[in-house]
């Protein structure tokens, strides 16, 4: 397929579209990868008259790429023990040694792991990664249990675009803990974190994302869970111009878990989008979901979380997907989309969903007490979100509750 | 030489509209009152007196403001400050139903509280090792485990653990005018009484107290230099303790029927 194909295939593209093809352009031919952008072209950049895109609209938020100039002033320490792996924006970078048990392979095509490629951003980044001058593609292979956390820091300060992928593959009975800092800093990105756990696996995932007011960014990540494994998911979003953080989770053997919780804090101008689909393909599998968000006027937070439970393979199913928010001014937006598709009947599914203000009568219990009223305030939206972040990784738990205070404080 | 003794708190004509509009309804209506450092007051009233209003007018709740009369404490303006700003002029109230604080322990809380009122008087913020020191011995005094001050403010509290930690955060905050608010509802005779020590410890003549309650028993602990039958908005008869033993055998139908 010719580039004039591939321009062909967008019906109306935007100035960004047309950037996004030239990038294309550039890198060698690749069956794959053209699979892969050929579905992102079907869509163009996702937009609002797209059900899965309507609260959230990429065509809109990044309707030409520019370098974003605005840098979140959030950033997560990087523990003492922890393998450092960098994205600039272009490549990885990789630590000198590795620990026994951690394979890191450079790539230049990625095989899937799971369905994310269906997702327009994620199908973008799987478009555009496998640049053979420049390692954006890794493979992580664990076959032991990792003490040292691995340090995933993208950073993509003076790029117009940026797109990056990693996957992690858990052997059975290994561990691996990853902590994640998305830092943003391109006018438009995506990214794809992928894990698959075989037998008895774990893994843990602790996400820190806070982008510039003129970014639009995605970061996209599919779990597939084999028996017994278990996976454990803590993020924190602070959002962008428009960002979007997805997780696919699919159980593929019985008796495996995953927690998902997710706290989501955008400032004025900004906004975060947590949504998630977890396909429940084997029988007694057990999910949690804790959602929480805090929103100031003129900050937007959207939550799209769904559970498919089928007939024939999810039953003994045990789910739950809680979402709370707090609107903390008039002028604060929250979207909510919970969604329990269950078509077992021996299953234990639940869910929650509520938004409302802060509780005034605690408020003013409080201040009797003393505490002035924005510090009131603040302590209780901290109190409120702090449960959803108790599973993050130890080392930096303290410092997503700080960014999370931090941020409290400068809206109270 | 003139001996010259200041009134703690008082109440001239105090007045207050409780709601909005059409719905709105006077609660206070001319109530005066003054109570002087170093006494404990009750007021004692049938439902629907204004009892809570009284409290909430006092610590600024909103939707409780006054709408005519003063209350000055050691000559100050109070309605005129903040809740947090009276709070850190010595304003302590105890709740009638105190309320629950998910996710943040007692112990945080009644730090940031006295650090907050210490802040806004121009005072170092207590140390840690002090405030710690503090705590167990409050505690000690009013059976309060290490436990409970490690959980949430009042949630999963029985109303008797709730009521223990009202006291516990006066004791810690040492205000210079304490309302308890119904502080007796909801406690068993023995909680009744570490209660009451409690209060009768926190006595001193540069304190003053007003002991809200609907019942005498609770002043048979807590011994009131002055009782105050609160009625329709307004104080409408002060006696000695013995007004409230009148009160209980008589019924607030008696006493009303007298003056009214």
């Amino acid at each position: 397929m010719t580039l004039e194909d591939v321009r062909n295939q967008f019906t109306d593209p935007t100035p960004a579209d047309l950037q996004l093809i030239a990038r294309y352009g550039e890198l060698p031919d690749d069956a794959r990868r053209a699979r892969a952008f050929e579905a992102f072209a079907k869509s163009g950049l996702p937009n609002r008259r797209m059900e899965q895109w309507k609260w959230t609209d990429f065509r809109a938020g990044a309707s030409s790429l520019e370098t974003s100039s605005g840098k979140a002033n959030v950033e997560l320490p990087l523990p003492d023990n922890a393998l450092l792996l960098r994205f600039d924006g272009k490549r990885w970078h990789l630590p000198e040694k590795l620990p026994t048990g951690l394979n890191v392979f450079e790539k230049t095509e990625a095989q899937a792991l799971g369905n994310a490629e269906e997702l327009p951003m994620a199908a973008l980044a799987a478009g555009l990664t496998g640049h053979p001058k420049s390692i954006d593609i890794l493979q992580v292979e664990v076959t032991a249990s990792i003490e040292q956390p691995v340090f995933l820091d993208f950073d993509f300060a003076g790029r117009e675009m940026a797109f990056a992928r990693i996957a992690f593959v858990v052997r059975p009975q290994a561990r691996i803990d990853v902590i994640e800092q998305h830092r943003g800093g391109a006018g438009l990105s995506s990214t794809i974190i992928e894990f698959g756990l075989q037998k008895g696996a774990q893994a843990s995932r602790t996400l820190l994302q806070a982008g510039g007011k003129e970014e639009a960014t995605a970061v996209t990540a599919a779990i597939s869970l084999e028996e017994n494994a278990r996976f454990k998911q803590t993020a924190l979003g602070f959002g962008a111009k428009v960002a979007r953080i997805e997780t696919r989770v699919s159980y593929n053997g019985p008796n495996a878990t995953a927690s998902l919780n997710a706290a989501y804090l955008p400032a004025p101008g900004y906004h975060v989008d947590f949504t998630s689909n977890v396909w429940h393909g084997a029988e007694s599998c057990t999910t949690r979901q804790l959602t929480k968000g805090a929103v100031p006027d003129g900050g937007r937070g959207v939550f799209q979380g769904k559970f498919h439970v089928p007939r024939t393979v999810g039953q003994h199913t045990d789910a739950d997907m809680q979402h709370k928010a707090l609107l903390l001014e008039d002028g604060a937006e929250v979207f909510a989309k919970p969604e329990l598709e269950i078509y077992a009947d021996d299953v234990e599914c639940a869910h929650g969903n509520t938004s409302g203000q802060l509780d005034e009568t605690a408020l003013f219990y409080m201040r009797q007490r003393g505490i002035p009223k924005a510090e009131a305030r603040a302590l209780l939206t901290e109190a409120f979100i702090v449960e959803a972040l108790a599973t993050a990784h130890d080392a930096v738990k303290d410092a997503l509750n700080e960014a999370s205070r931090n941020f409290l404080r400068r809206e109270g | 030489m003139t001996l010259y003794i200041r009134g703690m708190l008082k109440l001239d004509d105090l007045s207050a509209r409780v709601g909005e509009g059409d719905e709105a309804k006077t609660i206070l209506n001319g109530l005066s009152l003054e109570v002087p450092a170093g006494e404990v007051h009750a007021i004692m009233g049938p439902n629907g007196a204004g009892k809570s209003t009284l409290s909430y007018v006092l610590t600024g709740r909103e939707g409780y403001e006054a709408s005519a009369g003063s209350a000055m404490l050691e000559g100050e303006d109070l309605l005129a400050m903040e809740p947090e700003e009276r709070a850190a002029k010595g304003v302590f109230l105890s709740f009638q139903y105190p309320v629950e604080i998910p996710g943040v322990p007692v112990m945080t809380f009644v730090r940031a509280a006295m650090n907050a009122q210490r802040k806004a008087r121009g005072e170092d913020e207590i140390s840690a090792p002090d405030f710690i020191k503090k705590a167990r011995e409050v505690g000690a005094k009013l059976k309060i485990d290490a436990d409970m001050l490690k959980r949430p403010v009042n949630v999963g509290f029985s109303g008797g653990e709730k009521k223990r930690l009202e006291i516990f955060q006066m004791m810690m905050i040492e205000p210079r005018f304490a309302i308890l608010d119904e502080t007796d509802s909801g406690l068993d005779i023995d909680a009744l009484k570490t209660v009451a020590d409690g209060v009768n410890a926190l006595r001193s003549p540069d304190r003053a107290m007003l002991v809200i309650t609907h019942y005498q028993r609770l002043l048979d602990h807590i011994r009131p230099d002055k009782v105050h039958v609160l009625a329709k908005g307004r104080i409408i008869k002060t006696g000695g303790p013995e007004l409230a033993e009148q009160l209980e055998s008589e019924g607030y139908d008696g006493i009303l029927g007298e003056v009214l």
